[in-house]
């Protein structure tokens, strides 16, 4: 697959630029942020802007630099990666936020569902499988595994009734503007109605990768949020 | 654990009761006798049968009367020496019937049920300390496992990742190798920290962590594991959820290792004032005469650390051993 035959729908002015994915890593363990820098500035389609260690610096950092991707850490010590994708999405271009965990299951992608987030990948996958996520990303594919419905309603029991009703519209691909209107909700109270509902389902991580390990990456869903925003 | 206590040395003895009965006995006899000789002596030669069956007779009645009393006196002593024998601190609870007569032995009844009461709740704090600094210790290491190990294992992916790109493509092969293996590895520290410290429970709570738990299992041991979680649950401790979950644990552990079934079934139900959770596997059942090891030891301790009871059996219907967990909503203390 050649990923940088993209169409020009990323509508940067720089041609150049816009072949290129502009990338920020936050992880907090220096040996993993050095691996990702070391791995993502060898592709020759991937530029990255920034290495940092702390939620509150990701979002610093975004909000002055326009990037393509957000290769976010879950456990960032202090405020987690949900924390970041959901500020991430707030910004006026909101960049794709792919998720980089230690655990990628159904029940930290259902929070990832509500932080936004675009991807979810396992730190057990292998380098080239990360790559590969974040130009799929890039291109506004969603890849989240898949929640399982009992799980999905073991989680839904934590939430309030107009909470579940957004959690379900969210899980079908549904847009947060879609759901507000829906829902008649202020684009403010969704928002706030979100962050509560991000307090009740994260740190989550539950079930080891091996889960997963069969799912396939390519057959994920492709809401039509994504395909349509920005 | 009371019976390996035993001490060998033990020396066989006339009991209390024997020799105290056997001693009125005699004197009873021997005074009946002297009195005879003292007060009527020449009657001895003349005495007429009736009198000797009314004699014999009363003093039967004065010795089985005797025999009454001191069995009254002396039995609590015996059955304090049986529950002392296999009075076992992992089932508390038992106790010496206290209405036993005003009377030595009563009184050391009563203070041996003080004194279990008072064993069973020193040991109930010990195993709470220990099983408290487990967790502790357990969420240490899980943490450990996680930040550290598993985050330089990453690192080691990440930077082999890279490294593959540039080796000549004989090398290739070898580094896919050690990558294979460095995921492995990831994925057992992940696996173990998990086994550790069930998130989940924190994090979502019983139900969710028990269905996980369960999705796991059965993924990890091939085991068909059926759920049935009852609808409507009442609030548990979150002291009472670890117990249940790890109850969950060690048991669903023991199907996978001795049964010898292929499915299992977990149930998490309310009964009057209860929460009960059953496991149950269709296998072998219970092996005959076995004492109980230490994985059950463990659930026992644990459920008596919340004031549950843990039953283990057979079942019938198809089924083979049932562990059985009751949590009393009210735990009297």
């Amino acid at each position: 697959m050649d990923y940088r035959r993209r169409s020009g729908s990323v509508g940067r002015d720089n041609e150049k630029e816009a072949e290129m994915i502009r990338c920020l890593v936050v992880d907090d363990h220096p040996a993993v942020r050095m691996g990702l820098l070391g791995l993502l500035e060898d592709q020759p389609d991937f530029v990255v802007l920034d290495a940092v260690a702390t939620a509150e610096a990701a979002v610093a950092f975004a909000e002055s630099n326009a990037i393509d991707v957000a290769v976010v850490d879950y456990q960032l010590g202090g405020r987690n990666g949900l924390w970041v994708s959901r500020k991430l999405k707030r910004l006026p271009e909101p960049p794709r936020v792919v998720i980089y965990s230690a655990y990628s299951d159904g029940i930290l992608a259902a929070a990832c569902v509500v932080a936004e987030a675009d991807g979810l990948v396992s730190k057990a996958r292998l380098g080239s499988e990360l790559c590969d996520a974040i130009r799929r990303v890039a291109q506004g594919q969603l890849l989240l595994p898949t929640v399982r419905p009992a799980l999905a309603d073991s989680m839904r029991r934590r939430l309030g009734s107009d909470e579940q009703a957004i959690f379900g519209m969210l899980l079908a691909g549904i847009s947060p503007p879609e759901i507000a209107h829906t829902l008649g909700f202020s684009a403010g109270e969704l928002e706030s109605s979100l962050w509560t509902m991000l307090r009740k389902l994260e740190r989550l991580e539950v079930e080891p990768a091996e889960l997963l390990r069969n799912r396939s990456w390519v057959g994920t869903r492709r809401p039509t949020r994504l395909l349509t925003k920005g | 654990m009371a019976s390996a206590a035993q001490s060998p040395e033990r020396r066989r003895y006339v009991p209390l009761f024997h020799r105290v009965a056997g001693v009125n006995a005699l004197l009873l006899i021997a005074a009946v006798a002297v009195t005879i000789i003292v007060l009527a002596p020449r009657k001895i030669s003349s005495f007429a049968s009736d009198e000797a069956v009314v004699l014999v007779a009363a003093l039967a009645l004065v010795v089985l009367v005797n025999l009454y009393l001191l069995r009254r006196l002396v039995g609590p002593l015996q059955a304090l020496t049986a529950l002392a024998r296999r009075v076992d601190l992992s089932l508390p609870g038992e106790r010496m019937p206290t209405a036993a007569p005003a009377s030595e032995a009563g009184d050391l009844a009563l203070t041996f049920n003080e004194m279990l009461e008072r064993l069973e709740s020193e040991r109930r704090e010990a195993t709470g300390r220990v099983l408290a600094g487990q967790e502790a210790e357990r969420l240490r290491i899980a943490q450990e496992l996680h930040d550290q190990v598993g985050q330089e294992l990453t690192a080691v992916l990440l930077v082999l990742s890279r490294v593959q790109a540039h080796v000549a493509p004989e090398v290739r092969s070898e580094i896919l190798e050690v990558q294979d293996a460095v995921r492995a590895s990831l994925e057992d520290v992940r696996r173990i920290a998990l086994e550790l410290r069930p998130e989940a429970l924190d994090d979502l709570g019983l139900i969710s962590a028990l269905a996980v738990l369960c999705e796991r299992f059965a993924e990890r041991s091939g085991l068909a594991v059926t759920q049935r979680i009852a609808d409507e649950l009442p609030e548990l401790e979150p002291e009472t959820e670890l117990v249940v979950y790890r109850v969950a644990q060690e048991a669903l552990t023991n199907v996978a290792r001795h049964s010898g079934s292929e499915r299992a079934e977990l149930k998490l139900d309310r009964v009057d004032g209860a929460v009960t959770l059953s496991v149950r596997d269709a296998g072998r059942g219970l092996p005959v005469g076995s004492a109980p090891g230490a994985g059950i030891r463990g659930m026992r301790e644990r459920a008596a650390l919340i004031g549950a009871t843990l039953e283990i059996s057979d079942v019938p219907d198809g089924w083979g051993c049932e562990v059985r967990l009751e949590v009393p909503l009210e735990v009297p203390r």
